[in-house]
Formats: structure tokens, C-alpha cells, sequence
């Protein structure tokens, strides 16, 4: 225990901590601010993981065929649509059951994307790095936060601008009110599924780009197994934030300081466990929900399928 | 649930029309997988004649896809028994684990007859899998918490818990396992605590497929034709009439998800006891996917417990058959590219019957005013 | 003749299979007019008013706004025609604040400030007040009808259709809407139609009536030349009993005789029971009450003040927070599970699909959920015996359906009513709560009800009568109490009973 306290303690000041835990944060950030606005309409992706996978190879094929960044990360989020497409014209058109399309979508683009893959061999690299002046100096957190490959700017926009789509815009109410009571939203005019499956699009773009700046922005090399959970860890985010954007974020940060530990510890000469670290976001997700499952509200129509004229 | 004998609705057209939409949406499914095979500048009968062969046509494999349907068969009936109670476990691929590794703790520690071992080892999946599962169901009739996601995150840290074991001696690891990572193993079940296995017409299959069959019967047995079944589909159609005649809405709830996770579990100590799987060993990863793969088998089979054993053997040769492919040259994952896509096209027919039956039903019931 | 019609409906049909909703029907609303629109429940009116508001696509026929022909895909074209309807199941969203939900289904940019004022100042101008920034959770019933209401309004409709608006207002509320109504007729030339069922709603507020039968018009009159008795013939094809509250003389005895010991020992008290919610909103008061063997208590008022906290009380769907309940003289918890069906307490509950039946089971099935044990030989369910029961049961009940094994959900709503009446009644019970029991029936099945409800009581069982439904109530009770805000506001004797008296106590008028 008091291996712990200073191991925290040792992390808590060195740089290099503060920048992987960001690194690991934001990739988590795109995904669940993505999956946030497809919550508050009512959807529960389980296929958030395909969707980062996609973005990420996407990417990479971007990148490999225009050797442009910007092109990269464009296909990345085209990527991501696709699958988040297929999510949502199976789950909310067609009726097919949004866990069973999600887990298949997992399976399925791990499949393509692997066998692509391993038959093409993509060359990429990773984005320059582009620091803000003055803020990166700020000691401990400002290399972390301003002194970034420039796709890790990104979530400085798309957070707000999502904030803003939900809370403050006519679509925004209208997909809440999807979320909360689809029969009161349809008789009221609103097309309950297509706003559920635009949340979903606008989830894939997100997570898309944040799997093209998974790889342009920080491996740089594709590999299948690239994404390593990261897509259902931004889920668990979403769920520990109680629906709402700024816990989403909170989330994001908190678990990415404790993966990110896995691989700092090593270096600063720590050897903690390594399975527990990795279950710490589950686990802390679970007592939070056991703990205040009364007190947060959820989408009342969250994960519940709509279709006219059924209860 | 049905208890009903020739409903006599045009049951003969009824059945064209569910064979006919099965038919187009595997079809469809085939054909994108060929597709995609072919782009990649592969012969797509290549692929389907490996697939056949690797599954069932050769000598001796169709016994490797038997071995395969039973853990599948077995997570896919007790998702059905969770369904049946409408909650949604998603997580037996951590419940396989846990009951897997429990199963290895028991079976490489207790010196006993043969006979008795195999038996404790299964129970040890079945307890294993079934606490699992139970921390989910407490959690939700306890506090309120939604079981789709504790299910779900307790998938993880099964696998991370299971991993924890594996390195230490004290718990799962074979304490003659030279070091270094390639060797966390458990040990291997001594020879008289594996399943015994038979030969039929030139194939091996484990036992424990007979046990399997027996299960799922009684299983659907149990769900149609006993009180308790029928409480069971109750409370998971209606809570509030559950609740109004005095039917334990949590009390049927946790058995449904005991039941639920202790057979993923119990499929776990048969992959460790049949020896398909990792030749009588907990590896890392041993799920290999079963838990998820299982899950859609039961959503697939639309939660028919007879219509289970054909599913499973349908996903169980596509795993077996994709060991052919390497002979012809392609990645192994297209089995996983065609696997998804024939699961895809296969979450259509249930959900365009179901459609057609509710609108049929709700035209029916406006006409009787 | 005048201006065209604000809107025409000509030769307008609707069929669902073989049956037809709608069968031809003609029908004009105008301008300056309150339009009513009578029928029982099944006589097509609400199918009619969907088609109205694009819920549903007719068959055939032409609807014609201001005389031209135009297609009402959806409820977006029918409010761009002009057209709102302020629906019987509010179409609110709970989560939301009251402007936001007035603001839903709207188009064009989200302006926070010009939405809240304009709640403001129609509530202002009709008398409709409620605060904008409220979430809709928090609202009693009477405020969500207003945002209802607004939120139609909103839309400057020429035409607006209401939608059986009175059945959870209390008689002073309803005075209030159809004030509000006239108004909006009168002051702004708008068309209003009327749905509903009440003879005495059509009676106190319309201009002209259209009354429907089985799906076609079979009567159009002025309100002012028609009167209750033949509205009733028009709306049933014969001549019906009008609820005239006529009494077995073998019960008014009992009821006459000084209250002594010669009386029916008690099946069911309420000793000071209060039912409070854990954000301490009180739904029931100190409610004390008595009911007899061979009695039917009548609960009257109007929906919404504490009758379905009594149902789910003695359904064993809730507990109390203080008092006692007691069957047969001892006390009973209702919240252990199974306790009230144990005691012998039988529930026909208001909303049968909540905690009635199960939709998705057989007949069978539902029928033998009040004691499966009976049909099953140690756990294993008998099939033989259990197609037997319910063959007895359909038999004796008269219920309509393909047999034993017929889905629930290809019942009509009748026949389930039958199939929880028969469930409840074998299970010989000392009490029967009796909760909105004859809602949304058509007047052969409620005609069935009824007489079933004094047959039963005959027998000797207690009968608690919930029901919003005055006629129903002076029609069967014995004795009367009267619940507002949870509280009991009156007792009475049927024969001391009036329907102004009653009327008053429900509305929480003490005089």
C-alpha cells in the first residue's frame, strides 16, 4: 500500500505521466464524446470499438494513398461513419438487436480489418507535433495538453461543438427527447429513429477521427490489435459520467491516468500489478454505479428499441 | 412461451415464409463474404471447399466441430434462461473464464478417483461461472444497477483476474512451467481427470457432448412444461403481475442469472475436460471468443432451445473449417469476416418476423373492437 | 351555407383487415364552433381524428382544408394545414422543462426567450397558467394538460380536436376547459371538435353533434334541438337503459337498517392508512374505510387522487407508510409478496396490461396465473388439466376467442376484461376490488360487467367499486365515499347520495 501511495505520488510529478496519461485520455475522449451524444438519444453501441478500429485503419489507408495527414484523418472518420452506419441501419431501422450488431461489428471489422491488413501493407507515420506557445510551459500539465501532435486539438473543438449540438440546438432537444420518451417525441413529429441514427453517425465520425489520431497522432503503425479496448473503456466513461458530457470527460482523464500508469510505473521503477491496473475503469465503474445508481439519471429510453405502435 | 398444440394458424405457409427469408439473408451473406475473398484476389470456392472440408467432409473433423458446438451449445442455453427472464447477460465470455479457471484450481489440487475429480471439476465451472454472473444479478436487484453492463465490464476483469492466476504457482500456474511469459500455464489435468472420449465412425468426441444433449433437453423441458418455467416467463413478460400474484421477481431473477452464468462456466470446464480446446490446460485466452460467439448463438436461435444445437454446430464449423484455410493461402481472419457477416444477415429474419407478427397482431386486435 | 368549412372530410375510410374503422364518413368542422364528436369507444372517432392529424393514412376518401383537397402524410403537414390535436396520453416528455416541451416539434432555429415568453403570454390570454421553466416531471395532471394545451395552441391552429380532455380534470377543471375553449372559439374564429363518450359533456358545451356507430356517421344534429336519451339512442342503435341507478330491493333493506350488529361482519378496513412518497408527496391520507360481505362500495372522484395508490395497495404492488390493513378482520402486509392473494383479495385493475394480464401468454395461461398449483402434479404442469379449466372458464364466461391456447394479444379488449373477471371471481375471494372496471368497453360488455359485479356480490363478497365514472357508481354502489388529494372528503349512503353533492366532494368542495 504505501508502494502505492508513492508510486501515485512520484507519478503525480513527473511530465512524462501527465503526457501519456493525456495521450491515452484523448483517444478515449473522441470515442465517448461521440458515444455521449448517442446515449442521449437512447442508443447503447457496443460496437464503439469497431468504430476506432475502423478509424484507425482508415487512416492509415488515407494516409498510405494521399500521404497527407489531414486526408488520413478524413478517412479515418469516413471510416468510422461506415461502421457506425451499419450499427445504425441494422439497430434502428431494421430492428436487429443494437447488442447483438454491436458485438458482431467488433468481430467483423477485427476480421476485415486484419485480413486487409495482413494483404496490404500500409506505410504510415505519425503527424509533427505542434506546440502552443505559452500554455505548454505551464509546469507538469502544459507539455501534456499544448505541446501535442496537432490532431490532439481536435477534442478542443469537437467537445464544445457536441456540447452545443445537444444541449443548445433544435436537433439537440429533439434527440433528447428521444432519448427520455420516443412515443411523446414521435407524436410530436419527430422522426424517432432517424434521430437515433444520426447520433450514431455523428458517434462513428468521432470515434473515427479518434482512431485516426490514434494512429497518425501517436503509434503510427497499423496493427489489428491497435485499439486494445479502448472503445469499450470510453463506454465505461460515458456510463461512470452519468450521461453527462463533463463526467464523460472526467472519465476519459481519470481512466487514462490509471492505463496510462501500466506504462509509466516500469520506468520510474515500479511494479505494480499489472491485471489490477487494467481493471481498475471496470471495477471503479461498477462500485460507482452500485453506489449512486440511485442518484444518476439515465436516458429513460436508453438501450430500449423504438418501433411505432409498441410499447 | 407456448404451450400450445397446433395453433393451426396456416402453419404450412408460415414455414415457407420463415425459410424463405433465412435462405435470402444467408445467401446474401455468402455472397459479400465471396466477394470480399475474391477482392482480395482469392478464389472464393477455394475458400468454401476449406471451410466444408476443415468442418465435416474430412475424416475425423467433425468430431473437432462437435467439440466446439458443446461449450458453444452450453453458454447459448443458459443465455436463453436469462432471456427467457428478461435480463440481458452479455458477459459470458468473462463467466467461461472464471468458471474455466475455477474448474483448473479443483482439478489440478484435489487427489481423488478419477471419476469424482471430473465431476468436482465441473461443478467447480458451474459455482465459478454461476458467482460471476451472481455479482452482476445482485448487483442489480440489490442496487438498481442495469446487468447489460455490469455483465459487460465484469468481462474484463475476469480476463485480467484469470491472467493474475496464471502467474502465480499458488493459484493456476503449472509450478513447473519454465519461466518467461510463453509459459503461463496452468498445469495439465492429470489423464484420469479428462472427459473420456469415444470414436464414432472414425471421429473422437468427448462425452461430455451427450451430457450436453441432456441438458439442453431438460433445460427446454424445464422452461415449457414445469411451474417453474412458467413463473420464470412470467416475470420476465410482466413484473408487475409477477409481483401481483406473488411470483419473487428477484428471487426467479437471480436463479435465471446463476443458471445463465453457471453454464457458461460449466462450458468452460468442458473445454478444460474435453480436450479440444488447449489440450487439458487454462492458457491465456482460453475463451477464445466462445462466451461472445455463444451469446450469438442464442440471439440467432432466437432464444428456441431446440433450435440451439443445429446454431452451434452452424459456428462451430466455421471455426473448425477456418483451420483448413491456411493450405489455401488466406488469412485466417476471413472466417471471422464471414462469421460476422452470416450472423449479421441472420439478425434479419427474427427481427422481419417479428415485425410482420406484430403488425399482423395489431391489425387483428383493431379489427375486434 | 357560409364560408367553406375549415375542414371537410368526404367519404373517408380506414380498414384494418377485414374490419373497417372508418367507413365513409362525412364530416365538416366550422369556424366559430365547438364541433362534438360522440361515439362509444370502438365507434371510430379516434381512428377518424388520426387520419385527421397524419397518424394514419385513410384508405380512401378526400380530406378538404378551406375546400381544397390536400394529403395528410404526417402530423407535420397536418400542423402546417392548420390542424393540432391535444392527445388523451399527453405526448410530453418528462425530463424536459415546460418550455422545451412546448418548444418540441417545432422547426427552425431553438430561441429559448421567445418560447418562454410566449408561454407566458398564452397562458395569459387563456387563462392556461404555468411556469415555463417547471420540468414536466414535477407537474400534477391538470398543469401537463395545460402544457399540453399550449402546446398545440403554439401552433396558431385553425382547427384544434381535443381528445377525451375531461377524463382526468375534476368538474371544476372541466368548467375551466371549456371556458378556455369558448373563448378560443369565440374571440378567434378558430374550429373545435370534441371528442368523446360523455352524453352530459356534449349536452353542456357543443354547437352540433356527429354521432358514429361502428364506424360510420349515423346522426348529425345541433345541440341545442337534441337531448340526452336520444343522443344515447343514436350513439347505440337501441334504446338504453339510461343509468337510472335502480336497486335490488334485498340490498336497499340491508342498507335502510339502523347501524347495529345485524350487519355483514367486515371483509376489508382501512385503519388511518397514509401512503407518502419518498420525496414526501402524500398520495393517500389517513384513509380509513369499512366494507362488508354482499356490499359494493363505491370509490368515487376523479382520477389521479388516490385510487390507484388503493388498487395497487391491495394488489400487493405497494405498502403502506403508516396504518393497517385487514381482510376478514385480521391484519394483513400487503407489501410481503403474496400476502394480499393469500388474505383472498382479488383485483380487476385499471390498466389491464400493466398488472393484469401478460399479452405474450396463452389464455390458458393466464387464467391459471392466481393458482397454477391447481393444474400441476408436483411442479410439472398438467396440460390436460389445464386446457380443461380454461375450456370451463371460456364456456362460462362467454369468452370470445379461438380456445385455450389463443394468444392474449389477439383478444379484444372485452374479452380480456372477461378473461381477468373469471380469473379473479374463481378464485373465491373475500374482497374484489373492482378498479375502472367497465373502461373502454362498449355498452354490451359493460352491460356484462355489471351485472357480473352484483352477481358477484350477491355471493356474499365485498366489492370495492374504484371508478371515476359517476353513472357507474350511483348505478351499483350501496354506499359512497369520495376521494380528493388522497383524503376522504365524504361518506354517504347511495340513497343519501346526489350527483351535485358528489360532484362537489370530488372537486374538494366541503360545503
Amino acid at each position: 500500500m504505501g508502494d502505492l501511495f508513492s508510486a501515485v505520488l512520484d507519478v503525480g510529478t513527473t511530465e512524462s505521466a501527465y503526457t501519456a496519461a493525456a495521450r491515452f485520455a484523448v483517444v478515449l475522449a473522441f470515442a465517448a464524446v461521440g458515444e455521449w451524444v448517442a446515449e442521449r438519444a437512447g442508443t447503447l453501441n457496443i460496437s464503439v470499438e469497431a468504430m476506432i478500429l475502423a478509424g484507425a485503419f482508415g487512416a492509415a489507408l488515407g494516409y498510405h494513398a494521399t500521404g497527407s495527414v489531414v486526408l488520413g484523418l478524413v478517412g479515418g472518420m469516413l471510416a468510422g461513419g461506415a461502421v457506425a452506419s451499419v450499427q445504425a441501419q441494422m439497430s434502428h431501422r431494421l430492428t436487429a438487436d443494437q447488442f447483438v450488431v454491436g458485438l458482431t461489428l467488433n468481430i467483423l471489422v477485427l476480421g476485415i480489418v486484419g485480413f486487409l491488413d495482413s494483404e496490404w501493407k500500409l506505410s504510415t507515420r505519425t503527424a509533427s507535433i505542434v506546440e502552443v506557445p505559452f500554455l505548454v510551459d505551464i509546469p507538469l500539465v502544459g507539455p501534456a495538453l499544448f505541446g501535442q501532435p496537432w490532431p490532439f486539438y481536435l477534442i478542443y473543438l469537437i467537445t464544445p461543438l457536441f456540447a452545443w449540438l445537444v444541449l443548445r440546438t433544435r436537433w439537440g432537444l429533439e434527440v433528447r427527447s428521444v432519448g427520455e420518451n420516443p412515443q411523446a417525441a414521435d407524436v410530436s413529429g419527430i422522426d424517432v429513429n432517424r434521430r437515433r441514427r444520426q447520433s450514431i453517425y455523428l458517434g462513428g465520425l468521432s470515434a473515427g477521427l479518434g482512431g485516426g489520431y490514434l494512429l497518425l497522432g501517436q503509434v503510427g503503425r497499423f496493427d489489428p490489435g491497435i485499439v486494445a479496448g479502448r472503445g469499450f473503456i470510453a463506454l465505461v466513461a460515458v456510463i461512470f459520467g452519468g450521461w453527462t458530457l463533463r463526467g464523460a470527460i472526467f472519465g476519459c482523464l481519470l481512466f487514462g491516468s490509471v492505463l496510462s500508469f501500466r506504462l509509466t510505473l516500469p520506468g520510474l521503477g515500479y511494479d505494480l500489478n499489472n491485471e489490477m491496473l487494467s481493471s481498475l475503469p471496470s471495477l471503479v465503474t461498477i462500485a460507482a454505479m452500485a453506489l449512486f445508481a440511485h442518484a444518476v439519471r439515465q436516458p429513460e429510453a436508453l438501450a430500449r428499441p423504438f418501433i411505432r405502435g409498441l410499447k | 412461451m407456448s404451450l400450445a398444440v397446433g395453433s393451426g394458424r396456416g402453419t404450412g405457409g408460415r414455414v415457407v415464409e420463415v425459410v424463405t427469408i433465412y435462405v435470402v439473408c444467408g445467401m446474401a451473406a455468402l455472397v459479400f463474404s465471396g466477394l470480399i475473398v475474391e477482392a482480395v484476389g482469392s478464389d472464393w470456392t477455394d475458400v468454401g471447399k476449406a471451410l466444408l472440408n476443415g468442418s465435416v467432409l474430412k475424416p475425423g473433423r467433425w468430431g473437432g466441430t462437435i467439440g466446439v458446438t458443446i461449450p458453444l451449445a452450453m453458454v447459448a442455453i443458459g443465455t436463453i434462461i436469462s432471456t427467457k427472464a428478461n435480463l440481458v447477460n452479455i458477459g459470458q465470455e468473462g463467466q467461461l473464464l472464471v468458471g474455466a479457471a475455477t474448474a483448473t484450481y479443483v482439478g489440478s489440487r484435489i487427489s481423488a478417483p478419477g471419476p469424482i475429480v471430473v465431476v468436482l471439476i465441473l461443478l467447480a465451472g458451474v459455482l465459478g461461472g454461476a458467482l460471476w454472473s451472481g455479482i452482476a444479478g445482485g448487483l442489480r436487484y440489490w442496487r438498481k444497477v442495469p446487468e447489460v453492463l455490469t455483465t459487460l465490464l465484469l468481462v474484463a476483469v475476469a480476463s485480467n483476474l484469470v491472467g493474475y492466476g496464471l502467474k502465480n504457482p499458488w493459484l493456476l500456474l503449472d509450478p513447473e512451467a519454465k519461466l518467461g511469459n510463453r509459459n503461463m500455464v496452468s498445469r495439465q489435468l492429470p489423464l484420469d481427470t479428462r472427459m473420456p472420449r469415444i470414436t464414432l465412425w472414425g471421429n473422437e468426441i468427448s462425452i461430455s457432448a451427450f451430457l450436453a444433449v441432456a441438458l439442453i433437453l431438460l433445460v427446454g423441458w424445464m422452461l415449457s412444461r414445469t411451474i417453474w418455467g412458467f413463473r420464470l416467463t412470467v416475470v420476465g413478460q410482466n413484473r408487475r403481475v409477477a409481483t401481483r400474484f406473488g411470483i419473487s421477481e428477484s428471487a426467479h431473477g437471480m436463479i435465471a442469472m446463476f443458471a445463465s452464468g453457471g453454464f457458461a462456466g460449466l462450458a468452460g470446464a468442458f473445454m478444460l475436460t474435453g480436450g479440444d480446446f488447449a489440450n487439458y490446460r487454462l492458457v491465456p485466452g482460453f475463451s477464445v471468443n466462445i462466451g461472445w460467439v455463444g451469446l450469438l448463438v442464442a440471439l440467432v436461435a432466437n432464444n428456441r432451445a431446440m433450435a440451439v444445437i443445429p446454431m452451434a454446430f452452424v459456428f462451430a464449423s466455421l471455426r473448425t473449417g477456418s483451420g483448413f484455410l491456411a493450405s489455401t493461402g488466406i488469412e485466417r481472419r476471413v472466417t471471422d469476416v464471414v462469421q460476422g457477416l452470416i450472423v449479421l444477415a441472420l439478425l434479419l429474419p427474427p427481427a422481419i418476423m417479428f415485425i410482420r407478427e406484430r403488425r399482423r397482431a395489431l391489425a387483428s386486435a383493431r379489427s375486434r373492437v | 351555407m357560409g364560408p367553406p368549412a375549415a375542414i371537410c372530410a368526404r367519404l373517408l375510410s380506414k380498414s384494418y383487415g377485414a374490419v373497417a374503422a372508418c367507413d365513409a364518413v362525412d364530416i365538416e368542422l366550422h369556424s366559430g364552433e365547438i364541433h362534438g364528436i360522440l361515439g362509444e369507444n370502438g365507434a371510430g372517432k379516434s381512428t377518424l381524428m388520426k387520419m385527421l392529424i397524419g397518424l394514419v393514412v385513410p384508405d380512401s376518401g378526400t380530406i378538404l382544408v378551406d375546400g381544397s383537397p390536400v394529403q395528410i402524410s404526417d402530423p407535420v403537414v397536418a400542423a402546417s394545414l392548420g390542424i393540432g390535436m391535444v392527445h388523451q396520453h399527453f405526448s410530453l416528455v418528462e425530463a424536459l422543462s415546460v418550455w422545451e416541451n412546448v418548444a418540441l416539434g417545432d422547426s427552425g432555429r431553438l430561441d429559448r426567450t421567445a418560447v418562454r415568453g410566449a408561454v407566458g403570454e398564452m397562458g395569459e390570454r387563456y387563462g392556461l397558467h404555468v411556469d415555463p421553466d417547471a420540468r414536466v416531471a414535477d407537474l400534477p395532471v391538470g398543469l401537463r394538460q395545460r402544457v399540453e394545451i399550449l402546446k398545440c395552441l403554439r401552433r396558431e391552429p385553425a382547427i384544434l380536436i381535443f381528445d377525451e380532455p375531461t377524463s382526468v380534470l375534476t368538474p371544476e377543471e372541466s368548467d375551466e376547459l371549456f371556458g378556455s375553449l369558448r373563448n378560443v372559439v369565440e374571440q378567434e374564429g378558430r374550429s373545435v371538435a370534441l371528442v368523446s363518450h360523455k352524453l352530459t359533456e356534449m349536452l353542456g358545451v357543443t354547437d352540433r353533434v356527429t354521432i358514429m356507430r361502428n364506424g360510420r356517421v349515423v346522426e348529425r344534429c345541433l345541440t341545442a334541438e337534441t337531448d340526452a336519451g336520444a343522443l344515447a339512442r343514436a350513439m347505440v342503435g337501441r334504446d338504453v337503459r339510461l343509468r337510472s341507478g335502480s336497486r335490488p330491493s334485498a340490498r336497499a333493506s340491508a342498507e335502510e337498517s339502523p347501524s347495529t350488529d345485524t350487519r355483514p361482519a367486515p371483509v376489508l378496513e382501512f385503519r388511518g392508512v397514509t401512503v407518502a412518497e419518498s420525496r414526501g408527496f402524500v398520495e393517500l391520507e389517513d384513509l380509513s374505510l369499512v366494507l362488508r360481505a354482499g356490499e359494493i362500495l363505491g370509490v368515487a372522484g376523479v382520477e389521479g387522487n388516490g385510487q390507484r395508490v388503493i388498487a395497487d395497495l391491495l394488489s400487493g404492488l405497494r405498502s403502506q407508510t403508516s396504518g393497517d390493513v385487514l381482510v376478514s378482520g385480521e391484519v394483513i402486509d400487503v407489501g410481503r409478496l403474496g400476502a394480499t392473494i393469500r388474505a383472498g383479495v382479488a383485483v380487476i385493475p385499471e390498466d389491464r396490461h400493466d398488472s393484469g394480464i401478460v399479452l405474450g401468454m396463452t389464455v390458458a395461461e393466464n387464467l391459471m396465473l392466481a393458482d397454477p398449483a391447481a393444474i400441476a402434479d408436483r411442479g410439472v404442469i398438467d396440460r390436460a388439466a389445464m386446457g380443461e379449466m380454461a375450456r370451463g372458464l371460456i364456456e362460462r364466461f362467454a369468452i370470445m376467442c379461438t380456445g385455450p391456447n389463443a394468444p392474449m394479444w389477439t383478444l379484444s379488449g372485452g374479452n380480456q376484461q372477461r378473461v381477468v373477471l373469471a380469473r379473479e371471481i374463481t378464485a373465491s375471494p373475500k374482497v374484489l376490488v373492482a378498479a375502472q372496471p367497465t373502461r373502454g368497453l362498449d355498452v354490451g360488455a359493460i352491460e356484462y360487467m355489471t351485472d357480473q359485479l352484483r352477481q358477484v356480490a350477491s355471493t356474499g363478497v365485498g366489492i370495492l367499486l374504484i371508478s371515476s365514472e359517476l353513472d357507474e357508481i350511483l348505478e351499483l354502489a350501496d354506499r359512497i365515499v369520495v376521494l380528493y388529494r388522497g383524503e376522504m372528503t365524504g361518506e354517504m349512503s347511495r340513497s343519501e347520495a346526489t350527483r351535485e353533492k358528489i360532484g362537489r366532494l370530488m372537486g374538494g368542495d366541503l360545503t
